[in-house]
């Protein structure tokens, strides 16, 4: 078989059995493989209306064809659940190693069922896969978790300082543990699969980490060609101008762009623009200030992943990012303004485990309820006004469910309603707003909006490329793009790098040649709009309706960026149109015949 | 003719070692490659594998490159008995790097992008 490994790895923690199952040739055909296989699997075997945190819910790991083969930034895996934090489904995706080790290990997909009795961790090693106590990782930062991971892997399996380095650790902080319902799924000292608080997930199945290690191969359908083929995408590519800076600037570059543009999420979304980070617009300043080397994920040329310093000699000395979504929720829009700060931030999020974005919104809500007067001292113990440092002890507070943080990790809504205040928080569906902020361009609003899984900066495109924002036709677009995105969660190809400057036929391109099935552009429209509605019945099915498709009454209402708010009822009865759905924003019933779902939408159309 | 290695450049996307094992083997797996990448906090070694030795050292330790400590042992380029780099996995037939070819078209440098590996006459 060519790109796909056609096999399943099934763990059943409750029973502490694991067991390989043949993968479905339609499954593979036509879901690909990642977000498309998970959701498939979801649908099927999960009720839609389950408690997330408890043992019914399954977590599954997937890789998609393209993963490990070396198709230019294919290295990402996807983690997908019922979410704890919006109810929707979930499926954030994560870069390293992990996923290429999961392929070269002999599966496509490991599905984690039930829940273990004690905490524990999975180890694969090729066939070989166990699961091991973890009673003496409970508790550790998601570093030395990995780090102590390491250790053990070194005296168990004998490895040597090579395997070492190339063996992929997926494992949860002690916000994961402690069910904090934002808590990231953490790989590889940094990378996190973070929006949908699935890191809850693995700590309710008392799971610590995943050991990945695979030293089987992947089988190229056409090798010679494929070869030639990435050989003349890089020569083209060091000439391609946004390719250039992503491997120069990283996300870097965006701060200034943003900040510029006045669509910078600024002290909790009531500003576009941040004076203190005037001063960071030219990403060479950033860069000079903290870059220690860039890092590239597994089989990703472009290293778009900086490594950084931090001077506080509390801290290690050097960390991952910060990405410039952590820029944003954690400093402009707590009203931090010094880069060391953003790091220190950064970097408690990322060992905690917890996601920088939904964390920032959380922090920017409690200061402004501080500000105005809702959110009294003395259940914080401590002021907070914007800007505070205090909010590094309400990070760690979050993270361990200590005073306040027990509410706070609950999440958002039920953080700001308890103050009296619910629209205070500016998350859709429970996620937090990512940093652009969606006032600046209508576009935005709309994507945020209708986002399967809530607020998220990865499942559209951001409309940043040329003719994307045009105000003709940006909601056609937008429906195009989420479906387009789907196909790109689903190669799994990096979609950081495949939603701007590589846009358009290299999907297929890669697609055909490493499978060996033809694969063209109008065939993974289709097949990435099938997954998208069927994410949509899921929702559907769990509850979520076009209510919940909405934007906070301070980005409807108050004209706070360019003295413009985001007319949301108008523009998604235009997007439910271009989508074939109802008003009510479920598919109708040709738009299921067209895609073949009407099994899957009976009991809900 | 050799390839020089830039190790400030080099990212770590181990690109390098699964086109040299697609190019040698057809197949896409990094423990088939006859260049290996060794991850550190700071920096990223790509080491290229060079001939086999019959006999393990005695002169392991710590050797300084560029100012920077390093394991000797990984930045030997040998394959050797104490080694498991370098070497087939699966019949322990012990790998050398031999430039793609006459005349040399090493792949990995090819598909290098960040430019941590290139040709140069010598």
């Amino acid at each position: 078989m060519f790109g796909w490994n056609g096999r399943i790895l099934r763990i059943d923690l409750t029973r502490g059995t694991n067991w390989v199952e043949e993968m479905p040739t339609y499954l593979m055909q036509e879901y690909i493989g990642g977000r498309g296989m998970c959701i498939r699997i979801l649908f099927d075997e999960i009720d839609p209306r389950i408690d997330p945190l408890s043992s019914e819910n399954k977590l599954i790991f997937a890789t998609g064809p393209l993963t490990g083969t070396g198709a230019p930034a294919a290295s990402r895996f996807i983690v997908s659940a019922k979410s704890p934090l919006s109810n929707c489904i979930a499926n954030p995706c994560c870069g390293g190693y992990f996923g290429a080790n999961l392929k070269y290990a002999g599966y496509d997909l490991l599905i984690v069922e039930g829940k273990s009795p004690g905490p524990a961790y999975i180890s694969i090693h090729n066939d070989r896969v166990e699961i091991r106590p973890a009673e003496h990782l409970w508790g550790k930062l998601a570093t030395e978790t990995e780090h102590a991971l390491r250790v053990d892997m070194r005296l168990r399996d004998d490895l040597d300082d090579w395997a070492l380095n190339t063996i992929g650790i997926a494992d949860i902080g002690p916000a994961g543990e402690n069910l904090v319902r934002f808590a990231c799924i953490m790989s590889d000292g940094g990378r996190a699969a973070g929006r949908s608080g699935l890191g809850a997930v693995m700590g309710s199945k008392n799971i610590k980490a995943v050991t990945a290690l695979g030293t089987g191969q992947v089988n190229i359908a056409d090798a010679e060609g494929f070869r030639k083929a990435v050989m003349g995408f890089y020569q083209e590519g060091r000439n391609n101008g946004e390719l250039i800076k992503r491997r120069m600037y990283g996300t870097w570059s965006l701060p200034g762009r943003a900040n510029k543009s006045k669509s910078q999420a600024s002290l909790n979304f009531k500003e576009g623009y941040s004076e203190a980070f005037v001063k960071y617009e030219d990403p060479e300043v950033i860069r000079k200030l903290i870059r220690v080397r860039d890092e590239g994920c597994f089989s990703c040329p472009f290293g778009c992943s900086k490594r950084s310093r931090i001077k506080d000699p509390e801290y290690p000395k050097t960390a991952k990012g910060p990405e410039h979504e952590s820029m944003a929720l954690l400093g402009s829009n707590c009203g931090l303004g010094d880069m060391e700060d953003i790091c220190r931030a950064n970097y408690l999020c990322n060992e905690l485990g917890m996601d920088t974005i939904t964390t920032g919104t959380m922090i920017s809500c409690a200061m402004e309820l501080y500000e105005e007067g809702y959110l009294p001292e003395k259940d914080l113990g401590y002021p907070l006004e914007f800007g505070n440092r205090n909010m590094f002890k309400l990070l760690k507070q979050i993270a361990h469910r200590e005073g306040i943080g027990d509410l706070m990790a609950e999440g958002g809504i039920a953080f700001a309603a308890k103050y009296g205040h619910p629209e205070l928080f500016m998350g859709i569906k429970g996620m937090g707003i990512p940093a652009w902020h969606p006032q600046a361009f209508d576009a935005l609003g709309l994507q945020y909006a209708t986002n399967n899984v809530g607020a998220n900066h990865t499942k559209s495109t951001l409309p940043f490329y040329e003719g994307r924002k045009d105000p003709a036709h940006f909601v056609e677009f937008t429906k195009k793009d989420q479906d387009y995105l789907a196909i790109a969660d689903s190669g799994v190809l990096c979609w950081i790098i495949y939603h701007g400057p590589l846009w358009g036929e290299k999907l297929s391109e890669w697609l055909t040649y490493i499978t060996g099935t033809t694969y063209t552009q109008e065939t993974l429209d289709r097949l990435g709009e099938r997954i998208w509605n069927l994410e949509r019945l899921f929702n559907l099915k769990a509850g979520i309706t076009c209510k919940d498709d909405t934007l906070p009454p301070r980005i409807t209402k108050e004209p706070r960026v360019k003295n413009r708010v985001v007319d949301i009822d108008r523009l998604l009865q235009e997007y439910y149109e271009w989508r074939g759905w109802d008003k009510k924003g479920v598919p109708n019933q040709e738009k299921l015949q067209e895609l073949g779902l009407e099994k899957e939408g009976a009991g809900v159309i | 003719m050799r390839i020089k290695i830039d190790y400030k450049k080099c990212i770590g996307c181990k690109q390098c070692e699964i086109v040299c094992s697609l190019a040698h083997t057809g197949t896409v797996n990094p423990w088939r490659s006859r260049i290996r990448i060794f991850i550190r906090e700071e920096f990223c070694l790509p080491v290229i594998a060079g001939p086999y030795t019959e006999a393990a050292c005695n002169s392991k330790g710590m050797v300084m490159v560029d100012g920077l400590e390093v394991d000797g042992c990984v930045v030997c380029r040998a394959s050797c008995p104490t080694k498991s780099v370098y070497k087939e996995p699966d019949t322990g037939i012990p790998l050398k790097c031999d430039f793609c070819g006459e005349p040399p078209d090493p792949q990995c440098v090819q598909w290098c992008a960040p430019e941590a590996l290139t040709l140069i006459e010598e």
